[in-house]
């Protein structure tokens, strides 16, 4: 048991025998009124959204998640294939549970998931990742306006707005937070 | 000066000319309409019992006689209404505030800057009306229509009609809101708890999240169960206060004072029994308080009404910064953060 002004982002918690991770977390002080904290909590098997709104001092049920490497190999559409890199054993995690992650996991790479039960939990994504850009429209010629931006397409698929300079086969750095270009990356 | 800090001071420079700005008109807006500015202290001996607001103590040493503990004020109310009793005349004053215990981030800081103002002879409608031209001739050039009278207006009742389908006057009992809570999916705790933490549960998960945000939003009329200095209403379950939205961010609090000194007695030991139990479970400060504060409501108090605004909140709304760090130099949290 934890206290639920504990409870952070990333926290695996048991509702009514369900496992949900936390997404966010918000502490609130009504005016007037004792202190809650106000969380998003996600399911992985389902990706049904939960918005729980608890007082600090509620107790919540904590679940000790396991952390393992995972090799991301390919998607079909529907699960992610993924596998163990110290038993080769595959697994296959369901695409809902974790919409948009096909853009930014790279196809070879090795991520941080954590398991509880035999089942994926959370996969951890970087919060800042590096795409090669494999589509990018031409700039228009004589578009100098300050701050002009284009669509450019990553080696993943993402579609994401940057500044005219971008041309294809360049690296960039992109928040998978907010799926928002960062920066360009010359190597 | 580090570089972070130097960045933070660069970027909020004009921010702080902003807020210079802003308090100038509020001040003479309020000098023109005969309010008083007062100046009263930011150190006292004793507070406002509240349970739902934390607090910050000191000590005060002297070699000729025993310490004391002394609280930094969480709003200058306990002085400003001595002053009111007193001098029978409305009155202002912008002053630093403390709160305890939040965490700090886009809108909490633990110092603050509030403004209350109290109008005798006024009531809570007569506020809003207040507010709006405070605020209708006060803004910051360029404040966005948001943050822009005219005010919106919604109960508190309509609100929770509308965004979590309760009727408040329908769960006044405890086990009542608790059906309402459960049929909502929320999770609640085994042990019983009061009204207020219930109605709170369902208020921040439905509707706070759900008001509009397009104007500036009154909700009037909060649960009696909220037990604050506002007067009941007559005949319902409601208390005449109301709290002002801008951007979903609450930014003003206003009361139409309790004038009874039996029902001032009444909150304060309520509110101090509660107080001490919690505090005595988590081991934070239990301020002195001061019962002859009640004695203030003899009959000769007069008909108030007080409105208190965080004005680093309006900053933020007016200029549309999303969060406090853009406009506080020198934050605590960045200070502390080499300490942990």
């Amino acid at each position: 048991m934890i206290k639920a002004g504990q409870i952070e982002k990333g926290t695996a918690l048991l509702i009514k025998g369900q496992p949900f991770i936390c997404v966010e977390r918000e502490f609130v002080n009504p005016g007037k009124g004792s202190a809650f904290v106000r969380l998003k909590l996600k399911s992985p098997s389902t990706g049904q959204v939960l918005r729980e709104t608890m007082k600090t001092q509620d107790n919540a049920e904590e679940i000790t998640v396991e952390d393992v490497d995972l090799q991301y190999l390919y998607n079909d559409g529907e699960n992610f294939h993924m596998m163990h890199t110290d038993t080769y054993e595959q697994i296959e995690v369901p695409m809902s549970s974790f919409p948009d992650y096909q853009f930014f996991m790279k196809d070879g790479e090795t991520y941080r998931v954590k398991t509880w039960d035999h089942q994926v939990l959370e996969i951890v994504i970087p919060p800042k990742v590096l795409f090669e850009v494999a589509e990018a429209e031409e700039a228009v010629k004589g578009d100098t306006v300050t701050g002009a931006t284009k669509n450019v397409i990553t080696e993943t698929g993402l579609s994401v707005r940057v500044p005219i300079f971008i041309k294809q086969g360049e690296k960039i750095l992109v928040s998978t937070e907010t799926k928002e270009y960062l920066e360009r990356v010359n190597k | 000066m580090n570089e972070t800090t130097r960045y933070i001071l660069f970027m909020n420079m004009e921010m702080t000319r902003k807020r210079g700005e802003m308090y100038r008109s509020i001040r003479s807006w309020l000098d023109e309409r005969g309010y008083l500015e007062v100046f009263t202290p930011s150190l006292s001996t004793h507070l406002i019992p509240e349970h739902s607001i934390a607090n910050f103590s000191t000590r005060y040493l002297s070699e000729f006689r025993p310490s004391k503990e002394l609280y930094l004020i969480p709003s200058p109310e306990v002085f400003m209404k001595q002053i009111i009793r007193e001098y029978q005349h409305s009155i202002y004053q912008i002053s630093t505030c403390f709160r305890n215990n939040e965490q700090i981030g886009d809108h909490h800081n633990p110092e603050f800057t509030m403004l209350e103002y109290y109008t005798v002879g006024a009531d809570d409608e007569d506020s809003i009306a207040i507010t709006e031209e405070l605020l209708r001739e006060t803004s910051l050039p360029g404040t966005g229509e948001h943050a822009l009278p005219p005010f919106r207006r919604m109960s508190v009742a309509e609100a929770c009609k509308r965004y979590a389908g309760v009727d408040l006057m329908k769960t006044q009992r405890v086990g009542e809101l608790r059906q309402a809570a459960l049929k909502l999916g929320l999770t609640l705790p085994p042990s019983p708890e009061t009204w207020e933490e219930t109605f709170h549960r369902i208020f921040l998960t439905f509707v706070e999240p759900n008001l509009p945000q397009d104007k500036p939003l009154v909700l009037t009329d909060y649960p009696s169960q909220i037990d604050t200095l506002a007067k009941k209403v007559p005949g319902n379950p409601f208390r005449r206060r109301w709290e002002m939205y801008i951007s979903g961010v609450e930014i003003a609090n206003c009361y139409d004072e309790e004038l009874e000194g039996n029902t001032v007695r009444a909150f304060y030991e309520k509110e101090y029994a509660i107080l001490c139990e919690q505090r005595g479970k988590d081991g934070t400060v239990i301020p002195d308080i001061d019962y002859s504060f009640a004695e203030l409501f003899d009959g000769h108090f007069p008909q108030t009404s007080g409105v208190a605004m965080g004005l680093d909140r309006l900053l933020m709304v007016q200029t549309g910064a999303t969060s406090l760090r853009d406009l506080i130099l020198f934050r605590v949290s960045d200070m502390m953060k080499y300490y942990y």
